[in-house]
């Protein structure tokens, strides 16, 4: 474990959510800032976190990925238009197609994943291209897609998007439930409970790319699995001398991505928001990737960037809402270009090695020849 | 190689086809006789189905064709900014009588096209010419009445006195006016009904330019941290971004506010907890000056064009009558300009 | 006695050569063409109209090749940029920030200058420093990206995507802020229109293409000289293959790395200052939507050969170009040509595909075009 690289990166958060804290607090109660940003940075980082997972599965196996943001694209849109097919065309149960249209969204991942693989690993063609390819692809078959078949009167829907079956559920930590009796009659006490419990009230994406997280690190680090795809990346004729199939282990790394970056696709829109934009995922895709490298090439690495980058956008959020009080000799605050470079400058000030140089795995980007 | 003889005989066939086909009839060439009126319209950067004003203007052409006004209507979606003065050419040199152009980002391209094809009139959708171009029509709308109306329902249905504004960035001027619209309406609200709203209004300006009114996932999450602190009324205002916010509140049960149409057909998921939407008129907008075109009494110059706001529709019995009275006297008082947001068209 | 059969087998080897060279490329397009038809008979479009829009539109006529000329512009320029980054053995995904600092750099000059300095500046002395001050801001915002990685190991792909962000950002506080254009008609995020002396003109009257265009086939020219026959673009080619055996062959490899990327920004500014220089004459936000991206499909699609990164530029160019023309004839969406360029860029840099469904025979070994993380 990275004990300096988590320790600086506790400390950026801490700072991010002091700052507002301390603008915020004329307005709202410090406790009701902090876990509504907690809810913010988790919802941000969602799927950041599945992204960077995505892209650690396929690295770790010598497959670089630069197309995460094609595959999310993909899957955010086939999912979307599995769920509403399922329930419109095949009238199914809301329930149903929403949970159907999640298996699409996890497919069209596979798919994408597949394409990849057969490019890098089967045709031996340099990695950069086939991510290219999927990120070009997917800006134009959504694009495509969504404009063709719900636009004239002769289309499947008749010219109008059909209304969706509907976003996960959240599910309800009861926390309120089991701890509340300690607060007795106190109000304020049962008030404060409740705010922390949303932070826990989150839709089953989000809290599965948490436990993703931590399997994943147990998958790679802890399983004779996870040994052998490490050894694909760092060493692959080695790892074919003691008889382990370079090719298989990475066509099934790269698929294991692939499904990862296609749940990260369907947070988009069977979990935030259900509806289909071209280009919804807006560079997200690359910010996993910065989030992975940033992360080490490790899953627990990844997910506390891509909560960095959550932290972020949670105070550049609360800093527009604190807006009129920010204080005048802080009036830079107000400026949302200037507070939004936060992250990315972090960023790289983080990568220029003061908490330690990162190395990506040995044969990342390299086609195995035997 | 027995594949490759294949696909060339393929290559020669389709070449013959392409050329087979040359005197081919699309419609918009008999837009240069002068018995066919022809509409064209051009996008800004985005589609004609984008749930926001391309396509409800692309609606209002489409209108003008059913009411008779138009012969041959056709689009053309903006890619690239440098491209807008092109695609308008492409309509002008196929003989079109009349071009929409949409958005603020077109105005520049609208003025100069509207020199080199003098037979033609141009409708700019949200263009507000200082002064007047020969051939160009501007169709703008007070955003900020729209905005201050909703702002007022949302500050006098909340209960917990928070309410919350999702928006595009701040520097479109309609964005700007809307949300600014937003705020002066609750504090008139409070005004009247002696109560002390607290109103958040979050412009995405964090993103770049094209980013900024299509990013449903940011508008959802900035939603949720407003009612994470108590708003129970989001007003999405700012093409797909508010729509997010709109849905996100929705979900958790509170009340939603639409943008630019009555968003209650649209957003379907959200319908049942929509409030009300904030609407500009452009589709009877575009119709109404198509058709002043096709008679020959478009005049050049700014038009303005009808702003208000939706129907409750399902929320219509949660809606006090006091409340709906509040909202009629509102309307009027914008109307006949005894009340003023007081908000500048653009943002000093 | 073999010299006889041996010159005329050379020639014909060449031309053997070359059919050889354009056959799997020429494979390629053809086949990414009749996949794109059928994805657009598959949702039920006409694509022999749609093809004919696409060739009507980007070639028919000659203003139709000026519109395809300026498209291709920039394309030449940042796939240049991506190119030369590749060779160095960096990935240089932040061409779009370099282009944007770059085009806000020489608005800047362009416009506030004369006021500036008082008086009207003549265009010989104003253009020239337009072009240097944003190639150098180009030049110097990938400069940074690649120091950090010569000094620190930072690693490029991250940092030129953070940069991105940051020249966004900046750009937009720029140009809602201080250098907005204060003017009572605007409305938009726009810079002033520069001074008439800081404009490149065009090469003939009444079409919109500028002398930018032929100075982005010099520099075709030039990076191809510079990589062939110059010690320096040895140098970068020797880091980039190895960058370990360019220490032990005594090349300062850090200095290198510094002098790609900054090269290589130095490309894609340019290409953000042609953009405001020749052709807008200000700078706008959103004038850029993902040139710097495309470049890396130009430039993967050359094969990071400045000659290829032309002709895909140009192949990238036109059917951009043309899918207003298509658009006008078939009302089907833009983003088919993405879709195509995708399908292109599949089977042209994939040609093992294309050597796998027509039969034909691979010789010759394989091209490095990057090195992934580089690390």
């Amino acid at each position: 474990m990275d004990w300096k690289r988590f320790g600086f990166i506790a400390l950026v958060v801490i700072v991010l959510f002091s700052a507002v804290v301390m603008i915020g607090q004329v307005k709202q109660p410090p406790l009701l800032i902090v876990t509504s940003m907690l809810a913010t940075t988790i919802a941000v980082a969602t799927p950041l976190t599945l992204g960077a997972l995505s892209g650690v599965y396929c690295e770790r196996a010598g497959v670089v990925n630069i197309g995460i943001e094609g595959m999310m694209l993909s899957s955010a849109f086939f999912g979307w238009l599995g769920s509403i097919y399922m329930f419109h065309i095949f009238k199914m149960s809301a329930g149903l197609s929403i949970a159907l249209g999640v298996f699409f969204a996890i497919l069209t991942g596979l798919l994408m994943a597949l394409l990849h693989a057969v490019l890098s690993i089967t045709f031996k063609v340099d990695q950069i291209i086939g991510g290219t390819v999927i990120n070009i692809l997917a800006v134009g078959l959504t694009g495509f897609l969504n404009r063709q078949l719900f636009f004239g009167k002769e289309s499947v829907f008749g010219g109008s998007v059909p209304s969706s079956p509907g976003v996960l559920p959240t599910i309800h930590i009861p926390l309120t439930e089991i701890v509340g009796p300690i607060c007795g009659a106190s109000a304020s006490c049962l008030e404060n409970l409740t705010a922390i419990n949303r932070v826990f009230d989150q839709k089953p994406i989000a809290m599965g790319a948490v436990l993703l997280v931590f399997f994943s690190h147990f998958l790679l680090f802890n399983t004779r699995w996870g040994l052998r795809t490490r050894a694909v990346g760092e060493h692959p004729k080695a790892a074919d001398t003691v008889g382990i199939s370079v090719t298989k282990m990475r066509y099934a790394n790269v698929l294991i991505g692939g499904m990862f970056a296609g749940l990260a696709g369907a947070y988009f829109t069977i979990e935030s928001v259900p509806s289909f934009e071209p280009l919804l995922t807006n560079g997200r895709g690359f910010i996993s990737l910065a989030a992975m490298i940033f992360g080490n090439w490790t899953p627990i690495g990844a997910w506390a960037a891509a909560l960095v980058f959550g932290a972020s956008q949670a105070m550049l959020i609360n800093m527009q809402i604190f807006r009129d009080v920010i204080p005048p000799q802080w009036a830079f605050l107000q400026e949302s270009y200037i507070v939004g470079l936060t992250p990315y400058i972090l960023t790289m000030f983080i990568l220029t090695g003061i908490i330690g140089r990162t190395t990506p795995p040995a044969a990342d980007g390299v086609p195995y020849e035997k | 190689m027995k594949k490759l003889y294949v696909f060339m005989a393929l290559l020669v066939v389709a070449s013959m086809a392409l050329s087979a086909c040359g005197g081919g009839a699309p419609t918009a060439e008999d837009c240069s006789k002068e018995d066919v009126f022809c509409v064209g319209l051009v996008t800004d950067v985005g589609k004609v189905n984008d749930k926001s004003f391309n396509q409800s203007a692309w609606e209002g052409v489409q209108q003008a064709q059913a009411e008779g006004n138009a012969d041959v209507v056709q689009f053309i979606e903006t890619a690239d900014a440098k491209d807008y003065a092109k695609n308008i050419a492409q309509f002008g040199d196929a003989g079109y009588d009349v071009i929409v152009t949409v958005g603020f980002g077109l105005g520049e391209a609208t003025n100069a096209a509207a020199a080199t094809y003098p037979n033609v009139r141009f409708i700019g959708v949200d263009q507000f010419n200082a002064e007047t171009v020969a051939g160009v029509s501007g169709l703008n709308f007070p955003e900020d009445n729209a905005g201050f109306l909703v702002g007022a329902l949302a500050a006098a249905m909340s209960e917990s006195h928070k309410i919350g504004a999702v928006c595009g960035t701040d520097v479109v001027p309609p964005v700007w006016r809307f949300g600014e619209g937003y705020k002066a309406g609750a504090a008139y609200a409070d005004g009247m009904n002696g109560t002390t709203t607290e109103v958040f209004v979050v412009y995405h300006s964090d993103v770049g330019f094209d980013k900024t009114f299509t990013d449903p996932e940011w508008g959802a999450t900035t939603a949720k941290s407003m009612m994470d602190q108590g708003a129970d009324a989001i007003f999405g205002c700012g093409g797909l971004t508010g729509n997010g916010a709109v849905s996100a509140a929705a979900q958790a049960g509170k009340y939603g506010i639409g943008v630019d149409k009555d968003q209650y057909f649209e957003l379907t998921d959200a319908a049942p907890r929509m409030l009300s939407s904030a609407i500009k008129l452009i589709t009877p907008g575009v119709a109404k000056l198509i058709a002043a075109a096709k008679a020959g009494t478009l005049e050049d110059g700014n038009v303005f064009g009808d702003a208000g706001y939706a129907p409750y529709h399902d929320l219509d019995s949660s809606v006090p009558d006091e409340g709906k009275k509040m909202m009629e006297e509102l309307n009027k008082g914008l109307l006949d300009g005894s009340i003023k947001t007081n908000v500048p068209p653009v943002k000093p | 006695m073999q010299s006889e059969k041996q010159s005329g087998s050379l020639t014909r080897q060449i031309l053997q050569s070359i059919s050889e060279a354009s056959l799997v490329p020429f494979l390629a397009i053809l086949t990414a063409v009749i996949v794109g038809g059928i994805v657009i008979l598959f949702v039920g479009g006409d694509p022999i109209l749609a093809y004919r829009g696409l060739l009507q539109g980007s070639f028919g006529s000659t203003k139709a090749l000026s519109e395809t000329a300026i498209w291709a512009t920039p394309y030449i320029f940042a796939g240049l940029a991506v190119a030369l980054a590749f060779k160095g053995g960096l990935f240089n995904i932040g061409a779009e920030g370099q282009l944007a600092v770059g085009a806000v750099v020489s608005a800047l000059i362009g416009y506030a200058l004369p006021e500036w300095l008082g008086f009207d500046v003549p265009a010989i002395i104003h253009l020239p420093l337009v072009v240097v001050f944003g190639v150098i801001m180009g030049g110097v915002w990938a400069g940074i990206v690649g120091a950090l990685k010569a000094y620190t190991g930072g690693h490029e792909v991250i940092n030129t995507i953070m940069m991105n962000y940051i020249a966004l950002n900046t750009t937009s506080f720029l140009l809602n802020g201080v250098m907005k254009d204060r003017s009572p008609t605007n409305v938009i995020a726009r810079t002033p229109l520069i001074a008439d002396s800081a404009r490149i003109p065009p090469i003939f009257e009444g079409l919109r293409v500028h002398w930018g265009f032929v100075l982005a086939l010099l520099t075709a020219f030039f990076i191809w000289w510079l990589l062939t026959k110059t010690t320096l673009g040895f140098q970068i080619r020797t880091v980039g293959l190895n960058p370990d055996a360019a220490k032990y062959a005594g090349i300062n490899v850090k200095r290198i790395v510094i002098l790609t990327m900054a090269l290589s920004g130095m490309l894609a500014g340019l290409a953000g200052v042609i953009e405001v220089s020749g052709l807008n004459y200000r700078h706008e936000l959103g004038f850029s939507i993902g040139y710097g991206y495309d470049a890396i499909a130009i430039a993967l699609l050359g094969k990071s050969h400045p000659l290829g990164v032309v002709l895909a530029a140009i192949l990238f160019a036109a059917m951009r170009n043309g899918a207003t023309r298509m658009q006008f004839l078939t009302q089907m969406p833009v983003d088919l040509i993405s879709m195509l360029q995708a399908f292109i860029l599949l089977f042209v840099a994939a040609d093992a595909i294309i050597r796998y469904i027509y039969r034909i025979k691979s010789k010759g070994e394989r091209v490095v075009l990057t090195r992934g993380w580089g690390g």
